[in-house]
């Protein structure tokens, strides 16, 4: 085996890492322009926020109104302070600017039957980028399991014997 | 290669064994005597009153009938078994007290007067929240004082039940601060508070209009004028305290903008989530009860009078889901909540 | 390599394994009776805890231990560290079968030549994992509102208990576990990946040996209650880390060792075929559960949630479309996929038995991020449910008025990502060996490969996306 063959799972295995380095330290989508100012009234229900899905771009100055349709529900989104408890008939409200991008969960914060822990929607600032880089590394990842880190067996016939 | 034993003797081997046996007893019987001596000791204890709050389709307070006895302290514990609820004694100014779910909450009360008094859930639970009630028997040696207080509109010959269309609607909505512009001194009847309770706006209006002191103004402005006595005959006060009032008690049915349409009411039987057990059997032969009153409607809010509204909410309504408040709220607080809906018609929209 | 020879000293060659037993400290630990016992009572004195609070506590599912205890943190204990780094560990404390054992053993401690039950050789026919992987998916389909109301966690357990007693006095030794469990399929399976084994030092020993004590046990121990026998055994799948073989062998020849991750991923025989498939129906369970309760669609859990209901007819359908039939469909295909080459040597099945150990670093990293993604949201339920375990308004620890405190955000959304893609780097690597080994190289390895990644695409979308 030449040098060569010897050292290329060893340079294919850096190229890939430094690939996955910089794909998950790429800085994402800032915000480039003054955001628009959005208003969402989501709809917290037995057991779902209805939109489940609140999109915005980066820097927008983002109003939530909650509204309990049937029981007091919470509302409280991951990685922005934002805190809300409503009961039906009392919608309340938070205003916040989504500087950071990325998926955020929004959670019920308040018991509300069973089915409470799973109670979530999602806060998307800007595009789903963590989701398609860690695709991007999924690649990596299949191809740096298949080739740099197997290793020929060096004994011939060693291939199948037990582990 | 010898094997390292630990208990060569067989008689240590046998105490090994009895020691593990009592280890196992220990630990099989600790956890359920120290869970049955907390039972019991809670389960036991003479003052002290465990209500479990449910959602009404669950059940509702449990235990919904309590005794007490005037001047004696009837010590609570307070727990909710779902969701959120609120405890609070209707007809009392003691704040209510709100009960996360799963967590004790402890109270005393002492009643200074003996009769029956209502409790309730202070927080929204469901379409049935409001029959999530129960009742504290409190007796004592001096006989109840009976409070038959006849409301206003059984004295004034009120049908509450009958349909009250208005027999005029105004084009433009009127305006409490234009009618206090036109510096109009109102006639002889049209003065007084009690005046403006007992008769529909529409009334009013007619009334005026008709009164030789009203002539050259516009119908709107006269309109105006019905606005105006509205809102001098109530109080900054009591609009803040009825808009309160609406908020935690009626918005959920009615609308946070008094349209009928609140998240409550849009909730059909065959709507509910099944998690929610549904309300279907709480209304006459199972049928969909009609909407809740649409308070922005001119054609049949300003064809009511505020006695009228006021007994519609003291008593409630039957076969529809409209709750009775009598038990709940004080007289100051009834007539609080009917001046606050005038909002709807009157004045600036929120 | 073959492991004929292990070195004497406990730190042979960074290659090999590390002998745990060859540690005097260590040894006698565990061959030592009661320290085992001791975290065994712990066990049962936990499982009575969650089971008195389950019936008699709140039915706020967030604040009874019965749910908070099993379902948080025991769970995410399991599926985070004691299955990927100590294998079947839990299986030689778990207390659902100690009372059953006890009863049927006459004794906690050594034996004692008394016992009850009628000893019973399990049925034939139920061997093998048909039944367990049946009873996963069972409970996998009343699992969510088991999972959320006390009062069924206990009723579960009690149920689990009373079977195991049940069994364990009809049957002989350890059937419920080995049979039965469902929870031990899915620990079976996963503790391949890990870097702890019992095995023997040098099989020509055992070989020699004809009495066999391992097996038929001893006055200082009884004979495998996992109705293995030690000397072929060859990966974790069925040992349950009871630690009896360590103390019935007259010869000294059984050890526990630490040893790659990962070791067992690579048998010389191919797997059996129930094996294969639950790795299959395993894996596609926890693209459904990930789906169904960190998913987009309220209305799925609804009717994942509605037991009994219609909607929940159409779920079950689903869910066992999707495990039983679609995904192992799909990684058929995919194992089908590579060059045939005229040398039609692979039949299905074998293909399947072949492949499939390579999906278990996979599937335990979705296990693995799916819970602890939960755990870290849920955790701060921990402290105030211990502090009034039965509802009725204590405060033992201080704890009970704790608001809740969910850890999130991007950092542990790349975290639960960094988890799924390593075990699919690693399970990408187990596959390529697998397709050298069947001679088919990178072609053949392709399309498992893309199976795997359309399983971590799924997987990563539901958890960042």
């Amino acid at each position: 085996m030449t040098r060569f063959h010897r050292l290329l799972p060893y340079v294919a295995l850096a190229t890939l890492a430094v690939a996955g380095v910089s794909l998950v330290g790429l800085p994402s989508e800032e915000a480039r322009s003054e955001g628009v100012a959005r208003s969402v009234r989501v709809e917290a229900s037995t057991f779902a926020f209805t939109p489940a899905t609140i999109e915005v771009d980066p820097g927008d100055r983002v109003t939530i109104e909650l509204a309990s349709a049937d029981v007091v529900h919470g509302l409280h989104i991951e990685g922005y302070d934002v805190n809300l408890t409503a009961d039906p008939g009392q919608p309340t409200s938070a205003t916040f600017t989504a500087d950071r991008p990325g998926t955020y969960r929004i959670r019920c914060s308040v018991p509300c039957g069973p089915l409470h822990p799973f109670m979530s929607g999602r806060l998307r600032v800007g595009p789903p980028s963590t989701f398609w880089r860690a695709i991007a590394l999924a690649f990596i990842a299949v191809a740096v399991g298949g080739t740099a880190l197997w290793r020929k067996p060096t004994r011939p016939g060693a291939r199948l014997g037990p582990s | 290669m010898g094997l390292r034993r630990l208990s060569p003797s067989t008689t240590l081997r046998a105490g090994s064994e009895h020691l593990a046996r009592i280890a196992l007893a220990l630990v099989t019987l600790a956890v359920p005597l120290a869970v049955a001596v907390a039972w019991w000791g809670a389960n036991r204890s003479p003052s002290a009153v465990t209500i479990h709050g449910r959602v009404s389709e669950a059940g509702g307070w449990l235990p919904g009938t309590l005794r007490a006895v005037v001047g004696s302290p009837l010590q609570l514990r307070l727990v909710s078994d779902d969701v959120v609820h609120g405890f609070a004694i209707g007809r009392s100014d003691a704040a209510p007290i709100d009960l996360p779910p799963g967590q004790v909450v402890e109270t005393t009360l002492t009643f200074d007067q003996p009769g029956t008094y209502t409790f309730y859930c202070t927080r929204w639970c469901g379409p049935d929240h409001w029959r999530m009630r129960g009742v504290i028997e409190v007796s004592g040696s001096q006989p109840a004082a009976p409070e038959v207080v006849e409301p206003l509109y059984e004295s004034l010959g009120i049908d509450i039940d009958a349909p009250h269309p208005a027999s005029a609607v105004p084009q433009v909505r009127p305006s409490p601060e234009r009618g206090e512009a036109l510096g109009f001194e109102p006639p002889e009847g049209f003065r007084s508070r009690p005046d403006f309770i007992a008769r529909p706006p529409a009334e009013t209006w007619q009334s005026l209009r008709l009164d030789p002191s009203t002539r050259g103004l516009s119908e709107s402005q006269v309109w105006d004028l019905v606005a105006y006595q509205w809102r001098s005959a109530t109080t900054d006060a009591a609009l803040q305290e009825g808009q309160a009032l609406f908020a935690q008690n009626c918005a959920a049915c009615h609308g946070e903008s008094g349209g009928g349409d609140g998240v409550i009411a849009l909730r059909t039987p065959e709507g509910v989530a099944e998690a929610v057990p549904a309300a279907g059997a709480t209304h006459l032969a199972g049928e969909q009860p009609p909407s809740p009153a649409d308070f922005t409607d001119p054609s049949t809010m300003l064809g009511a009078s505020s006695a009228l509204l006021q007994g519609k909410i003291l008593r409630g309504g039957m076969g529809t889901g409209m709750p009775y408040w009598g038990p709940i709220l004080t007289e100051a607080q009834l007539w609080a909540l009917t001046d606050y809906l005038w909002t709807f018609q009157f004045g600036e929209t929120s | 390599m073959a492991e004929t020879h292990t070195p004497r000293s406990p730190f042979g060659s960074i290659m090999t394994r590390v002998d745990l037993t060859r540690l005097p400290f260590v040894r006698s630990m565990l061959v030592a009776r009661g320290p085992q016992l001791a975290v065994q009572l712990a066990a049962v004195a936990g499982l009575l805890l969650v089971i008195a609070a389950g019936l008699l506590g709140t039915p706020v599912g967030s604040r009874n231990p019965a749910t908070v205890l099993v379902w948080i943190a025991w769970w995410a204990a399991l599926m985070i560290v004691a299955v990927p780094f100590f294998g079947r560990l839990w299986c030689g404390v778990c207390p659902l079968p100690l009372p059953g054992e006890w009863l049927q053993r006459g004794a906690l401690l050594r034996p004692r030549g008394r016992g009850r039950g009628l000893g019973l050789p399990w049925p034939r026919r139920l061997r093998g994992l048909w039944v367990q992987n049946a009873a996963f998916v069972i409970v996998a389909l009343f699992s969510l509102p088991v999972l959320t109301q006390p009062r069924l966690t206990a009723l579960l357990l009690a149920g689990l208990v009373l079977v195991a007693i049940a069994i364990s006095l009809v049957f002989e030794r350890r059937s419920f576990c080995r049979y039965l469990c469902p929870v031990g399929g899915f620990i079976g399976l996963y503790a391949q990946a890990a870097p702890l084994e019992v095995r023997v030092r040098d099989p020509r020993v055992c070989a020699d040996h004809t009495t066999k004590t391992c097996y038929t046990g001893s006055a200082d121990g009884y004979g495998c209650p996992w109705l293995v026998f030690p000397a072929t055994l060859t990966s974790n799948v069925s040992c349950g880390v009871c630690l009896e073989c360590l103390r019935t062998c007259p010869l000294d020849n059984v050890a526990i060792r630490l040893r790659p991750m990962g070791a067992d991923l690579r048998r010389s025989t191919p797997i059996r075929i129930d094996e294969a498939f639950k790795s299959l129906v395993l894996i596609g369970s926890a693209l459904v559960y990930a789906f169904v309760l960190l998913g987009p669609s309220s209305a799925l859990r609804a009717a994942a949630a509605a037991v009994g209901s219609q909607s929940w007819l159409a779920y079950a359908a689903g869910f066992l479309l999707v495990t039983v039939v679609l995904v192992p469909g799909l990684f058929l295909v995919a194992t089908r996929l590579g060059p045939s080459v005229g040398s039609s040597h692979l039949s299905a099945k074998e293909g399947l038995q072949r492949f499939a150990p390579a999906l278990v670093p996979l599937g335990l990293a979705a296990w693995a991020a799916f819970s602890l993604g939960f755990v870290l949201t849920n955790a701060s339920y921990i402290l105030p449910a211990l502090s009034d375990p039965i509802g009725l308004g204590w405060d033992l620890l201080g704890t009970t008025s704790m608001p809740w405190a969910p850890v999130g955000g991007p950092l542990v959304s790349w975290a639960l990502s960094a988890i799924v893609l390593v075990g699919l780097a690693w399970s990408s690597r187990q596959v390529r060996a697998v397709a050298e080994d069947l001679a088919g190289g990178v072609r053949m390895a392709l399309p498992v490969w893309g199976f795997s990644f359309l399983v971590t695409a799924g997987l990563l979308w539901v958890f960042v996306a």
